[in-house]
């Protein structure tokens, strides 16, 4: 950059103006990771859980223990995304009370699970639909919109079926939701980093 | 009638800066550093012409041990930044 005495023409203001939009807009792309970490975790849980039922085994609810791994690997992920993060997004913002919105309704399902019985994925899949579409909705990402949409067909349906197709269903909502959009946003982001390698590597959704 | 440039936004680096807070709640100084691409001695200098103006607010803190500025535009610095394009856009407009 030049030094204060520096002339500067209209269009240069322009080409500048334009060239910062540009460069910030980059940094607002997700590489999916989120999306790929939980929902695979969710997706192994949900077919594990149904194998073991399957086969017999006496406790096939233990899959599930895969989200205390879950929680310490976002945990640690977090934290070094925080550390790394060297700008703030208004979209940055926006989504963290989206994340605490939906953090809230999935626990008070979760925390009513015996109370809710069967009702209990249905409404799982319907608050993972409400999170999904509005994500795609911010950051304006179709297969986010679609993956949240395919959520709610599937909670309609799991309330019509048995609990063991209720966990495929499950599989199938995470598998929509989260693990194809979440493949999609690396593939973009990737190419972005290829076309810009000032793209920053952090995830900001 | 054309109205004039506000010369302290008329100026490559402080405009870069600008544009840049505009798009972002807020912003760390390397981060300035590495999209402007300016050396760290000018955009100091440039970032505290903005702050006395009260364009941009400065908030100096530590993260890990290490002191930590970050930068973030101010309703004024908003005002200023739209009039400015504002005046632009009838600069540019195709005399009849």
């Amino acid at each position: 950059m030049e030094n204060e005495k520096s002339m500067m023409s209209n269009e240069e203001s322009l080409r500048i103006i334009r060239s910062m939009i540009e460069s910030t807009k980059q940094d607002l792309r997700d590489n999916g990771s989120w999306f790929l970490l939980w929902g695979w975790l969710v997706f192994i849980a949900c077919m594990t859980h149904y194998i073991l039922m399957e086969i017999g085994y006496d406790k096939p609810h233990l899959a599930w223990m895969l989200m205390i791994l879950g929680g310490v690997l976002s945990f640690i992920k977090g934290l070094r995304e925080e550390k790394s993060q060297k700008v703030k997004t208004h979209i940055d913002e926006f989504m963290k009370h989206v994340l605490v919105a939906f953090l809230v309704s999935l626990f008070i399902v979760l925390g009513f699970m015996s109370k809710l019985g069967l009702s209990t994925y249905p409404l799982i899949m319907m608050v993972y639909g409400f999170w999904l579409y509005i994500s795609g909705g911010v950051i304006n990402f179709r297969p986010l919109r679609i993956g949240g949409i395919i959520n709610w067909v599937l909670a309609i349906a799991a309330f019509f079926v048995e609990f063991e197709l209720q966990l495929v269903l499950l599989g199938a909502a995470v598998l929509f939701g989260y693990i194809i959009p979440g493949y999609i946003l690396r593939n973009n982001y990737n190419k972005a980093v290829k076309l810009n390698p000032n793209t920053s590597k952090e995830s900001y959704v | 009638m054309f109205n004039d440039l506000n010369p302290l936004l008329h100026q490559q680096l402080r405009l870069s800066v600008m544009s840049l807070l505009m798009n972002v709640k807020e912003a760390d100084f390397t981060y300035i550093r590495e999209k402007t691409g300016a050396t760290a001695g000018n955009l100091s200098v440039q970032i505290n012409k903005l702050a006395e103006a009260e364009y941009i607010q400065v908030k100096k803190s530590f993260k890990e041990n290490y002191p930590l500025t970050t930068c973030s535009i101010t309703s004024n610095g908003r005002i200023a930044f739209e009039e400015y394009v504002t005046s632009l856009q009838e600069y540019l407009k195709p005399t009849k």
